[in-house]
């Protein structure tokens, strides 16, 4: 793989991303409810995990695993129904934000947010994934 | 013969990985698609060999898509592009007529041999 390729190509893809997600939380500040807002954040987050693991960045697609798991059972319920669930999505934007940065300005994968991942919560077990087959 | 293939999946960076795998092994990228929408409108024009689709798209979802494909073309050949955490969405994606998976992040080689595999299916 062409890492030098593909880490323009994250940059410049995750950047529209994060910037769609800050205007759908601006929505979704306004509206917990709002089903395009909340469908959009969680295909963003969906794409940052899938970009995030294939150039080995795991923080990045630790965190928007976890994002997506915690959008997902929101998008099942009809919307976010916790008080705190915007905050959070904008703490885990700001979080990628400063990932993102760190990737461009060092080339480097990102350390994680232990703290947030911690506030998250564990994801599904990876090896739910392999007994696919 | 070249296996023609169109991509749909709404990340570039997505699409972009998937041809960079699968065309220095003989396989042809005839198309893209960046939703579930434009993947049946793509597949109808294009008539490919073989179908990556992605799950989570916008528009229209990967599975909803896959129907659509199949009512157009029952012998379609569509490979479903999954991530961790989507087993249930690939079980219906594959009860639905999808006929394998690649999972993401890819394995070249797991890539290539399970696109060479549906490509040796009979129709």
């Amino acid at each position: 793989m062409d890492l030098a390729k593909y880490r323009n190509l994250f940059l410049e893809e995750a950047t529209e991303h994060l910037a769609e997600i800050g205007q759908a939380l601006l929505t979704l500040e306004k509206d917990p409810r709002d089903g395009a807002a909340l469908d959009l954040v969680f295909r963003m987050m969906h794409s940052m995990k899938g970009m995030g693991a294939s150039l080995g960045y795991d923080a990045v697609s630790e965190l928007a695993h976890r994002l997506e798991d915690r959008l997902g059972a929101w998008r099942k319920g009809g919307g976010i129904d916790d008080g705190q669930g915007v905050a959070m999505l904008f703490r885990g934007l700001e979080s990628l934000e400063r990932m993102v940065a760190a990737v461009r300005d060092t080339g480097e994968p990102p350390p994680p947010d232990e703290v947030l991942l911690a506030l998250l919560g564990d994801p599904e077990s990876p090896k739910k994934a392999l007994r696919l087959s | 013969m070249t296996v023609r293939v169109l991509v749909a999946d709404d990340a570039r960076f997505m699409r972009q990985l998937i041809r960079d795998i699968i065309e220095p092994e003989g396989f042809e990228v005839v198309g893209e698609a960046a939703d579930g929408r434009a993947a049946v409108e793509e597949f109808s024009r294009l008539q490919p060999d073989i179908v990556t689709m992605d799950i989570v798209m916008p528009k229209r979802s990967g599975i909803d898509a896959v129907k659509e494909i199949l009512a157009l073309d029952p012998t379609a050949k569509v490979a479903m592009v999954s991530a961790l955490g989507q087993e249930a969405l690939v079980t219906e994606a594959l009860a639905a007529g999808a006929v394998d998976y690649i999972v993401k992040p890819f394995k070249p080689d797991s890539v290539i041999s399970t696109l060479r595999k549906i490509a040796e299916k009979a129709p």
